[in-house]
């Protein structure tokens, strides 16, 4: 069956890739907004380890963003938004719809998000943002994430963890846990 | 009835709709992108009946021996259904957008199947999981309504008439005539199974 089906998704070539990502043997990106709101000026923006599968994933990373994946990970649709660091280990599996962010983007005090706003607005070119919270995600080896999820800044995910589908995860998950819901909490153990 | 691969006038993606995908004529399906993800070789792994659609943003992810099948006037409007074994949809069921259906995880039951699964997936083309850990079969039952962001998890059933709130998982099988919600979900109420008086503009109060 399956060769029936064409991709219609041309996978990014070398040549269209922005000149920091760096990507390992056997690893595929494919999708056509992998890089669309990619603004990194990092000299190692992005670093794609050997035999992933990034299916439309989109690499939302910011001027000082940096983001690390490992090798063998298979992330589908996947939304990564990183101002600052982005960790992922080895064997890491994201299902559809995931999204995974290392900042707050937007300040939580009423009258900096004013400002804020002016600053994002057409109008606001070249206006001074307020300092937003920034904090590092680490997903360490072997972690299974399921579709829908949601994951905030600072998180640390253990190795092995397994997060199921449409959890909402705030806070850091130990290693070898299952964990579901929002907020996710730990329903139990992964061998 | 059709039973060759075919195109959809008017399709942007360049697919076709695979043989053993059985689609009763009055079905209509969006874009044949939601087969892009079809690897089952069962012979009936695609049914859909009178009158059920499946607009843009549905995907039909079915494994090698997967069966999904689309019961008459149901409405998927853009839900991501994983199937390695068997997922029913029963009649005139509403599924909101970015629902997610999955008889499997696709997850491994070791440490070093887990490994084995993600190398053996780097050398396949296209790319995907090819879980050997047997699922759980999904069955949705007649006239319920899924609401959005919905996730239901593997070996759920959802009895006839329910409603699941916008955004819930569903781990646990659903009563009949049942409102659940909640992330994971719980019991709300019960809805009435004999109501069924009609309102429509001319004889609403």
């Amino acid at each position: 069956m399956s060769d029936s089906i064409a991709p219609v998704d041309v996978p990014w070539s070398e040549d269209r890739l922005p000149r920091n990502v760096h990507i390992g043997p056997n690893s595929i990106i494919s999708g056509q907004h992998a890089f669309k709101r990619f603004f990194c000026q990092k000299g190692k923006g992005l670093t794609l380890g050997d035999h992933c599968t990034m299916d439309a994933v989109q690499f939302a990373i910011g001027e000082s963003g940096q983001v690390r994946i490992g090798n063998y990970c298979y992330f589908s649709n996947v939304v990564l938004l990183c101002e600052l660091e982005l960790r992922i280990g080895n064997y890491v599996i994201i299902g559809w719809n995931t999204t995974i962010t290392d900042a707050d983007f937007h300040p939580i005090q009423p009258a900096q998000r004013i400002v804020d706003a002016i600053a994002c607005s057409p109008t606001g070119k070249g206006q001074v943002r307020p300092i937003l919270k920034q904090e590092p995600v680490v997903i360490e080896d072997d972690v299974w994430i399921g579709p829908s999820v949601t994951i905030l800044k600072g998180i640390t995910i253990g190795a092995g963890a397994f997060i199921e589908p449409g959890s909402v995860v705030t806070g850091d998950i130990p290693s070898q846990s299952r964990v579901i819901g929002n907020p996710a909490r730990i329903v139990g153990k992964e061998n | 009835m059709t039973e060759s691969a075919r195109t959809l006038p008017g399709d942007w993606y360049p697919g076709t709709i695979p043989p053993n995908a059985l689609l009763d004529e009055t079905a209509y399906i969006e874009t044949t992108f939601s087969f892009s993800r079809c690897h089952s070789q069962a012979p009936r792994a695609f049914t859909m009946g009178y009158g059920a659609s499946a607009y843009l943003g549905t995907m039909f992810d079915i494994g090698r021996i997967g069966r999904l099948h689309v019961g008459k006037y149901a409405l998927l409007h853009g839900a991501w259904i994983t199937c390695d074994t068997e997922v029913t949809i029963g009649d005139y069921t509403l599924c909101s957008w970015n629902v997610v259906i999955m008889d499997t995880y696709r997850a491994q039951s070791s440490l070093a199947k887990h490994r084995a699964m993600l190398e053996r997936t780097s050398q396949h083309t296209p790319r995907r999981l090819d879980s050997d850990n047997p699922g759980h079969p999904v069955h949705i039952s007649d006239n319920v309504w899924l609401g959005f962001d919905v996730c239901i998890l593997p070996g759920v059933q959802i009895g006839e008439g329910a409603i699941v709130g916008a955004r819930s998982v569903v781990q646990e099988n659903v009563a009949p005539y049942t409102v659940v919600a909640g992330n994971p979900a719980r019991f709300i109420k019960h809805l009435d199974p004999t109501d069924s008086v009609l309102q429509t503009p001319s004889n609403r109060s």
